[in-house]
This record gives structure tokens, C-alpha cells and sequence, in this order.
């Protein structure tokens, strides 16, 4: 009995590796970097997003997976200027046409930006009327244990 | 070592001293950097033995192997212990700033927060805050973000540690006379023994030099020698980094 549960063990683990292996091998060379945000001075978001851009520039955006984290006061660099009096929590609303040209420019390079949800409900934000193009598969639960998942994934941590 | 010295030194590791008493032997520590780094591998043995044990192995029920899996469990707390105690010796040969020309230490409290073993249990997820920032509406959405994140891994019984590192003009929110979530501060460091508010000893130095004030901690802030040197470290063991 005990043999055998030990070899099922043994077989269950040799499977996960051997999986495991399979399904990284690819990823191997690519680098992992998040962006972490939580301030809502437009011009700081402007000089993170323009870092990502160099960021993608020098490294190549198919050597890339590059994630922006948005949470707390972040949040506001996808907030809509005309959503902004519906949301007393939020100071900035920085959204504005250029912040979306330049949103739109690094999601076509394969920028992912995560939104916490924590955020989204303790502040009220509709995310479909209120936020620019955040959809639902752009929400994580929690943007804090997004960044420390992330990192435990392998991650680069960076915080402009 | 005199004994009594040893003797005293192991009730602080253990919580076990007044106030004045351990306020008495962090000044002590602070002029010897030899009994701080005492102070520091007590603790580490401590948490060690504690991780050693912590998980015992199940007892198996089969009659008759009775006799034997008692000594199957006693040989395999010794084997954990063992793991234990020589990871934990080449993690402190290793690191820097822990031997004798360096005079790190760390600050336990009573409850024993602030000795988070190095080698941290599979699957734990272990994240330390760098807080710079005077802006305390932004600490308290952290403190926000902290409390709803222990309570789910609570929750589902997952296992967290977090370390909240106050530096610069970080460090208002740990100090009595300015932090503005003193209360709040109390009840999380009450309410998780997995999270733990550490205050940085440089910046409170450059504090009392550079314009004469004598900082007063909140009772639940450890003190550790440099902030900097903390989450570095901390990052170097594995444990995910947040600025704040």
C-alpha cells in the first residue's frame, strides 16, 4: 500500500515537472517585468508610460511580458475626465485623449494593464461607463497581490 | 558571555521582559555590536525550532507499527530540525552584514513578531512594503489593502507573512506623536501575528542629529539598524517587494 501510494507521489510529481517544463520552455528568454502604479499626478503616469515605451524599445516587444498593476490613486490613469464628479474618491482623472492614444500605442505591443478590484468597489467605479477600455478580464481581485504574485512568478518589479 | 547575561538575553528572544528592562538592553545592543548579533542568532535558532516544529508528522495508525512510527516521527523532527539549523547557519554565513563586523539586528517584540525565519514554509507568500512617503491617506489604503489581504489568506488558510518597512518620511506613520492611524496600527499588529511593522534605526538617528527629535515608536514597531539593507535583504530571501 505504501509502495504504491509512494509511487503514485513520485508519478504525480514527475508529471507536474515534466509539464511544468513543457509549458515554460517557451517562455524562457522572454522577459517578465511589472510596472507597479499608484500615484495620480498625470505627469508621473505620462513618464511611466514613456519608460514602458523605451522599456519595449531596447528589449523588443516580442521579448516581452510587460504588465502595468494600477491600484489606489493609480487607477486614475484610466479614470475618464467626465467620470470624475461621479467619484469624490478620486482627485485626477486622467484619461484624456493623449493618455488614451498613448494607453492604446503599448496595449499594441502587448501591454497588459490590471486594474484592482479592491479599488474599483471601495471608491465605486463603474468600470464599463467610467474607466477606458478596462474590460473584465483587466480586473484582478486584489492589485497588492497581483504585484507580490507576480514577483513570485518571476517578475521584475519596477516602480516608476 | 557572563551567564546572567545569557539568561537575560534569552528572555528578551522570548518576550519575557519589562519594558524598562528591554529598552535598557536595545541601548545595550545598540553600543555592542557582538550582543546585538547574539540577540539576532538566539532569535534565528528560535524561529528555526519553532518551524522545525510547527508541522509535526502525522502519526501513523496501524497497531502494530505502533513503537515505530513514534521513532519514524522523533527521527524525522530531528531531520527538520537538522534542515533547519544548517540552512539557517548558511543563510546567516551568507549574509551579508550578519557577521561580526557588521551590527545588524533585529528588535523582537513580545509576541515574537519580527524573527520571520529566512527559509520560509512551501507555498507562503511573503511580501515586505517599503513605505518613503509622508502621504498618510496613502498609508492608511495600504493598511487597507494589508488587512484585506491577511484576512483572505486567513480566510482560506494560506499562509502570508507581511512587513510593512517605514524609512524616511515614511516613518511618521510608526511615530507616536505623528502617526495618524496609531489605533488601527494596534488592532492589525494585535489581530495578525503574521504582519509586522518595522521602523528603519538610520533614519531615526539622522532624526535626533540633524534637528534634536527624540522619535517615540508606536509599542508595536520593531526597529531594525537600516530600512535599505531590509528590503534588500528581504528581496534577496525570495519575499515579493512593494513600494508604497
Amino acid at each position: 500500500m505504501k509502495t504504491l501510494m509512494s509511487m503514485v507521489l513520485a508519478g504525480l510529481v514527475g508529471l507536474t515537472a515534466w509539464t511544468g517544463a513543457v509549458i515554460a520552455a517557451p517562455e524562457y528568454t522572454k522577459q517578465q517585468v511589472v510596472y507597479h502604479i499608484n500615484g495620480d499626478n498625470p505627469k508621473q503616469q505620462a513618464g511611466a508610460l514613456r519608460n514602458i515605451q523605451n522599456h519595449i524599445n531596447a528589449v523588443g516587444a516580442e521579448n516581452l511580458d510587460l504588465r502595468v498593476v494600477m491600484h489606489g490613486n493609480g487607477v486614475s490613469l484610466v479614470l475618464l475626465p467626465e467620470a470624475l464628479p461621479q467619484v469624490p474618491k478620486f482627485k485626477h482623472a486622467n484619461a484624456d485623449e493623449q493618455m488614451q492614444a498613448k494607453i492604446d500605442g503599448l496595449k499594441d505591443q502587448g501591454v497588459a494593464f490590471k486594474v484592482c478590484a479592491n479599488t474599483l468597489n471601495g471608491r465605486k467605479v463603474n468600470r464599463e461607463d467610467q474607466l477606458y477600455n478596462v474590460d473584465n478580464g483587466d480586473v484582478v481581485p486584489s492589485g497588492v497581490a497581483e504585484l507580490a504574485h507576480l514577483q513570485a512568478q518571476g517578475f521584475t518589479y519596477i516602480k516608476p | 558571555m557572563r551567564s546572567e547575561d545569557d539568561l537575560e538575553l534569552n528572555a528578551f528572544v522570548d518576550g519575557e521582559l519589562s519594558p524598562d528592562q528591554q529598552a535598557e538592553l536595545l541601548e545595550a545592543m545598540r553600543n555592542d555590536p557582538d550582543l546585538a548579533r547574539q540577540a539576532c542568532e538566539l532569535g534565528q535558532l528560535k524561529a528555526q525550532l519553532r518551524l522545525a516544529y510547527a508541522d509535526p508528522p502525522e502519526p501513523q495508525r496501524q497497531g502494530v507499527a505502533k513503537v515505530g512510527a513514534s521513532w519514524q516521527a522523533i527521527a524525522a523532527g530531528f531531520l527538520l530540525l537538522a534542515v533547519g539549523l544548517v540552512s539557517g547557519w548558511s543563510l546567516h554565513a551568507n549574509a551579508p552584514g550578519l557577521g561580526i563586523e557588521g551590527n545588524r539586528f533585529v528588535v523582537l517584540d513580545p509576541e515574537g513578531r519580527g524573527q520571520a525565519p529566512a527559509v520560509a514554509a512551501d507555498e507562503e507568500t511573503r511580501i515586505v512594503f517599503h513605505l518613503t512617503n509622508p502621504d498618510q491617506t496613502a498609508a492608511g489604503e495600504l493598511l487597507d489593502e494589508v488587512e484585506a489581504m491577511l484576512a483572505a489568506y486567513q480566510a482560506d488558510g494560506r499562509a502570508l507573512r507581511v512587513e510593512v518597512v517605514s524609512h524616511s518620511e515614511g516613518l511618521d506613520l510608526l511615530r507616536d506623536r505623528l502617526s495618524r492611524h496609531k489605533e488601527r496600527i494596534h488592532d492589525l499588529a494585535g489581530q495578525f501575528s503574521n504582519l509586522t511593522f518595522v521602523a528603519c534605526q538610520n533614519t531615526i538617528n539622522r532624526l535626533k542629529v540633524e534637528r534634536g527629535i527624540e522619535v517615540k515608536l508606536l509599542p508595536d514597531a520593531e526597529v531594525i539598524d537600516s530600512g535599505v539593507n531590509h528590503v534588500v535583504k528581504r528581496q534577496k530571501e525570495g519575499w515579493s517587494y512593494i513600494r508604497v
